[in-house]
């Protein structure tokens, strides 16, 4: 196999669990409250500002990654308080609540960031030869550094109190409520933790992409095909579906240029809405 | 005044202010606002067709740019290459947004809610990457530019779109045109079944009515409306551009047919005007006047889901009930819809 290749493979692994955390954001969200949120994209774009504002400002990358998600928890609490739940009993229209949203995150960051598009140094500077590549060290580490956060979230989901309820209540709210489950708080909650771990993936990003106030736009579909093709609220699936895209895209993108890889998986992800709409790995655990 | 009374006034006097727009706007020194009124009209029939499809058939696409787009590409590509009339290219734009609906359509309807406004997205973001990418044919992000042919041409007489008058006119006849044959088709029995798919699509089919078809023959439908919005859009910037097939233009629709209510049958034409009207005056002094678009829609949403239009109503239904008996009727025959999306027809049929 040719290295340009393999390296645009491992680019697609490293971008594919970066963004198999932030569909992971997307796919509770929408399992838990059936919203689309429109507004994801940027959420991760606001991780990508925030991590650039507070690694420049404090100097520390690392303090960048400690905050970023803790403003992201509280930012998704008051947005789930003040936006989502008025209007969540109509479900499709808060697509458009979301996509209003979305306009003034976007707007409000090129109000106060700028409209200009900048680049962060990467926090871990140096290369190490992989497969006879020399690779960035910074993405080995985002990619370690995101498959934790993913087995930490499953952990946490699986084996904590307050993962038990979200998964009860995403099987149904009705009973939960009835067996003293908190099910207001528990859906803020899971909205909260949504949101964070876009903000997360978007700290994660920084180094690796541009940052202003656009970036959300183009992740969003990306996020969006990860969910679909995964299963709407399978949660495994989505991130299978994320690592799998990213790869292929990839690979693709080393043979033909990047929108045609872009139309064809849009085409597998219709496909897939249209023939299997609970997603490729149906079948699995749910 | 009985309510039915009221509307009709209130309907002619709307149409008198529109065909007044090119005498009125300029003798008050602002011609640039003419112009902008007819941008309002082009882009009305945008969200018309997220009207049709969100108010009356209980679909949310968030993919009617791709059918604004083809009609864009059908009047600029036909134009470009077989040097036809002004008729004809409208007549391929529209026809090329139509038969794109209803190839995607036959695809998309058979999903709702989530999956068909994600279908929708999906349909509308290939054309998007694809346009984008052919830049031999469609020119990529910097567009087609060409000359538009005269509309009419009779002997010595010809009237072209150079004139900012006469194309207020064009635009405006055709966009009139549109929202009546929209009325026809709400009003006809496929619009009694459009509202019976949307109401519950379970028991329509129960009483017999093919619920694909009904929905395909909305989308197909809408698809016209938008081709119908670019095929002008393009008339208007002399242009098409494959930018205006992102899902953004969607969105903006969407919101647009939101805000102007998006069960009532003039609402995208309310809610177009007053969100350009207000880019127009906001955009001047204020950079990020985007943010109180996205305030506005989301507040819409939560307090006035019903839109302009229906605020509109419910000021008409109160002020006629002033008048007397019909109006406790108009009352008593409308408020059973609820919070329902505004029945406008039904309910004025109901009154005459």
């Amino acid at each position: 196999m040719n290295e340009f290749v393999l390296a645009l493979a491992i680019n697609g692994l490293v971008w594919g669990l970066i963004i198999a955390l932030i569909a992971l954001g997307l796919s509770i969200i929408f399992g838990l409250l059936d919203v689309i949120n429109m507004a994801h994209g940027d959420f991760f774009m606001l991780g990508t500002v925030g991590g650039l504002v507070i690694a420049v400002s404090t100097g520390s990358f690392w303090l960048a990654l400690l905050i970023v998600p803790l403003i992201g928890l509280l930012l998704g609490a008051a947005i789930e308080w003040l936006v989502i739940r008025p209007t969540v009993r109509q479900a499709s229209l808060t697509i458009v609540t979301t996509f209003g949203l979305s306009m003034i995150i976007q707007e409000m960051v090129r109000a106060t960031y700028g409209p200009q598009p900048r680049r962060m140094s990467a926090p871990i500077e140096g290369t190490i030869p992989l497969f006879g590549i020399d690779y960035d060290l910074y993405r080995i580490a985002a990619a370690i550094f995101s498959a934790l956060c993913l087995a930490a979230f499953f952990l946490f989901l699986n084996r904590t109190k307050i993962g038990t309820w979200i998964r009860a209540v995403r099987h149904d709210p009705e009973t939960a409520t009835a067996l003293g489950i908190p099910v207001t708080q528990i859906t803020a909650f899971t909205f909260a933790l949504g949101t964070a771990m876009a903000l997360l993936g978007g700290v994660i990003a920084a180094p690796i992409t541009t940052v202003e106030f656009r970036t959300g736009i183009d992740v969003l579909p990306f996020c969006f095909m990860a969910v679909i093709i995964g299963g709407l609220g399978n949660l495994q699936g989505t991130v299978a579906a994320a690592i799998m895209l990213a790869v292929l895209e990839g690979l693709v993108t080393s043979f033909v240029d990047p929108t045609t890889a872009r139309i064809a998986s849009l085409a597998f992800m219709s496909a897939v809405l249209l023939l299997r709409p609970h997603g490729l790995f149906s079948g699995a655990t749910r | 005044m009985t309510l039915a009374r009221a509307r009709l006034i209130c309907l002619a006097v709307f149409v008198l202010a529109l065909l007044a727009v090119p005498y009125v706007l300029p003798a008050f020194g602002a011609t640039f606002w003419v112009n902008i009124v007819a941008e309002i009209l082009i882009w009305s029939l945008l969200a018309a067709s997220v009207n049709l499809l969100l108010g009356f058939t209980g679909l949310l696409s968030f993919g009617q740019a791709l059918y604004f787009g083809f009609g864009m590409y059908g009047v600029a590509l036909s134009i470009n290459n077989w040097d036809v009339g002004f008729l004809p290219a409208l007549v391929i734009g529209i026809a090329a947004a139509s038969a794109m609906a209803f190839v995607t359509g036959i695809f998309a309807v058979r999903l709702t809610w989530h999956y068909f406004a994600i279908i929708t997205v999906v349909f509308s973001l290939i054309f998007y990457f694809a346009a984008m990418s052919t830049k031999w044919l469609t020119g990529g992000d910097d567009g087609l530019s060409f000359s538009p042919p005269p509309v009419i041409e009779i002997g010595d007489f010809s009237l072209t779109l150079a004139d900012t008058t006469a194309q207020y006119y064009v635009i405006l006849v055709i966009v009139a045109v549109a929202f009546a044959l929209k009325a026809l088709v709400v009003n006809s029995p496929l619009g009694l079944n459009f509202k019976a798919v949307r109401e519950n699509d379970r028991r329509a089919a129960l009483i017999g009515i093919n619920v694909f078809r009904t929905r395909l023959a909305a989308f197909v439908i809408a698809g016209a409306l938008a081709g119908t919005s670019g095929a002008l859009f393009a008339f208007f910037g002399r242009y098409a551009s494959a930018s205006y097939m992102f899902y953004h233009v969607s969105g903006e629709a969407i919101v647009w047919a939101v805000v102007g209510g998006s069960g009532a049958l003039l609402g995208p034409l309310f809610g177009t005007g007053a969100l350009i009207v207000f880019r127009e005056l906001a955009s001047n002094f204020w950079e990020n006047y985007l943010l109180a678009v996205g305030a506005i829609t989301i507040l819409v949403v939560m307090f006035a889901p019903r839109g302009i239009a229906g605020a509109w109503n419910d000021m008409l239904l109160a002020l006629t009930a002033r008048g007397g008996r019909s109006a406790t009727t108009a009352i008593a025959t409308a408020e059973p819809a609820g919070d329902a999306p505004d029945h406008a027809p039904t309910r004025s049929n109901a009154d005459g």
